[in-house]
């Protein structure tokens, strides 16, 4: 009993000081106004009822949650589809595409934000560039300048960098499948669309589970990328939950008072839309579970 | 009964050459940034923009300039033992935890295994404020030590999971016989249950060593010091430094993504398994 808490005491002690309690005090924080020095005052809800009124956080809020359901959305389809034909290919090419498909998931979000802001630069990216080759000669958009194109932008360094972890999700999820079913599925003459139709998708519900949960959670924890490659900009047109507190606290949004109150109360907002996800997760799993 | 089988068989040879041409097609898109970033970075300066795909001469200037200006190995050594240690510290921590909540016995076992579960959903967005403030009344800002504890503390509930998730399947019978021929706990831990975790501790170091590289959040808003600093925040502040010279900016991104795809390349089957495996769990 004594080797027990023995064992389990140095990652508690941690856990409590970084991690416990720092959630504790976000929700106290989260009802003050306070610069980080001095006295913080106690105002209550008015944190949550100035968040609600401000037109910045409103537009963050659905950005929020609207890049969530679409990484969401696109880094299940694409990665079920894609996972579905490597199983389909002879073996080499399959390693070949597994390897290259995961690439960018194991590098950064400064990495890929830095590179993929060269990619997109308005005057000498390689997009640019491609576009003009095709006979648009004086083709200079400004991808992640202009408010229309940012997000979109935005959206495919996130699908490039997530489809490969999905799709191996998926693939191992394939090879699970009992060969049997496809072949009784062959005998009966259905084609591979029917295939993948009947047998693939309804023995992957479990899996596709997971993957969407995940998906969705990490959606809503969206910062690095977005932080890195447009900063919040133009005029806010990216700005997201976490980049907007994030600034708040630490940086320009807020001038040059941190306002780490009002920030606390956005990162409430943050922990509930995560708490979401999880509460989706476990309703997902079970009901896939049967 | 023939013909039906030949032409599902000329149909499954279809979409083979159909799905690896698709497929293929679709590696080469998604690789082609980096083959284009290493390209960039080892161009002479004055080729970058309108040059061929292709450089016509290879030069390592770009590589000699970022090692020189910037305190890069610095940054490097910065990056490469902070993430060793914390592999470290997390791999002590959760390898004892997940073993004591698989195989040990003790009151509140559950509550406090939840208490950890609870949290590793929680963004490292919403935390950082705290975080900062926690480490300002310890006297940690700007401490790389600081920030260590915070990667540790941050990361041991996940890597205890899979610990005790890997202890979990061993044999009950294996820690009593231990236990029976008078060992005490913590030498059964080291000495019997340790050695036969080999696989999962790979597993738990790849991931953790990777998310740690990588991280940028935390070491960009903890630490001020310009010397203290790991990879991805200098990166980070590159990227406005050297916005015209893409040579350069891309030479430093190469380095640094070059211990994870080295580990990446080398170890990538428990990679994988620990990459699913976590994303799973998680």
């Amino acid at each position: 009993m004594v080797a027990g808490y023995g064992f389990v005491l140095p990652t508690m002690v941690l856990f409590v000081l970084f991690v416990g309690y720092p959630i504790l005090h976000t929700f106290y924080l989260s009802t003050a106004q306070w610069s980080g020095f001095g006295e913080a005052s106690f105002i209550g809800l008015d944190n949550f009822v100035r968040a609600a009124g401000d037109p910045v956080v409103q537009r963050a809020f659905l950005l929020t949650v609207g890049w969530a359901l679409a990484t969401t959305v696109l880094q299940t389809a694409l990665p079920l589809v894609i996972a579905a034909m490597v199983a389909a290919v002879p073996g080499p090419v399959s390693v070949v595409v597994r390897t290259a498909l995961f690439m960018p998931g194991i590098v950064s979000f400064v990495v890929s934000g830095v590179l993929w802001r060269l990619i997109y630069d308005p005057n000498f990216g390689t997009l640019n560039a491609a576009i003009q080759k095709l006979g648009f000669e004086d083709f200079n958009h400004p991808w992640l300048g202009s408010a229309d194109s940012a997000i979109p932008a935005l959206l495919v360094v996130a699908v490039w960098q997530g489809v490969g972890m999905s799709m191996l999700i998926f693939f191992a999820g394939i090879q699970g499948i009992d060969p049997g079913l496809n072949e009784a599925a062959m005998v009966d003459g259905a084609g591979v669309l029917q295939r993948f139709r009947h047998v693939t998708l309804p023995s992957l519900r479990f899996v596709t589970a997971i993957v969407l949960a995940l998906n969705l959670m990490n959606g809503f924890k969206v910062f690095d990328l977005i932080y890195v490659m447009t900063g919040g900009g133009p005029n806010n047109s990216t700005q997201v939950l976490g980049t907007y507190l994030y600034g708040l606290a630490f940086g320009s949004a807020s001038g040059s008072v941190p306002q780490l109150g009002y920030a606390s109360s956005l990162s409430v907002v943050v922990m509930a839309l995560c708490t979401v996800a999880v509460l989706f997760q476990m309703r997902l799993s079970r009901r896939a579970g049967r | 009964m023939s013909t039906p089988t030949t032409s599902m068989r000329t149909q499954a040879r279809a979409v083979r050459w159909g799905n690896s041409a698709v497929l293929l097609l679709i590696s080469i898109a998604t690789v082609y940034p980096f083959v284009w970033m290493i390209l960039t970075s080892i161009r002479e300066s004055n080729s970058v923009f309108g040059g061929s795909f292709f450089p016509e001469r290879i030069t390592f200037d770009a590589y000699a300039r970022v090692l020189e200006f910037t305190g890069f190995m610095g940054h490097y050594w910065n990056s490469l033992w902070m993430t060793t240690v914390t592999c470290g510290i997390v791999l002590a921590l959760s390898t004892l935890c997940g073993y004591a909540f698989a195989k040990l016995r003790f009151p509140f076992k559950n509550t406090l295994y939840i208490a950890l579960l609870a949290t590793l959903m929680m963004p490292g967005t919403a935390l950082i404020i705290p975080v900062y403030l926690q480490l300002r009344s310890f006297g940690l800002l700007d401490s790389q030590f600081g920030l260590i504890l915070v990667y540790a503390s941050g990361a041991a509930p996940f890597s205890m999971f899979l610990m005790r998730a890997f202890f979990e399947s061993l044999p009950d019978e294996l820690v009593h016989a231990a236990r029976v021929d008078g060992a005490g706990e913590l030498s059964v831990f080291l000495r019997i249950v340790l050695p036969l975790a080999r696989p999962g501790i790979a597993t738990v170091l790849i991931f953790q060593f990777l998310s740690t590289w990588n991280e940028f959040l935390m070491a960009n808003t903890i630490l001020q010091t310009p010397e203290k600093l790991p990879l991805q925040p200098v990166l980070f502040s590159l990227q406005g430094e050297y916005s015209t010279d893409w040579t350069t900016l891309s030479a430093g991104l190469t380095l640094s993504a070059i211990p994870v795809i080295l580990v990446y390349v080398f170890l990538q089957k428990q990679f994988i398994a620990g990459m699913t495996l976590g994303a799973v769990k998680s």
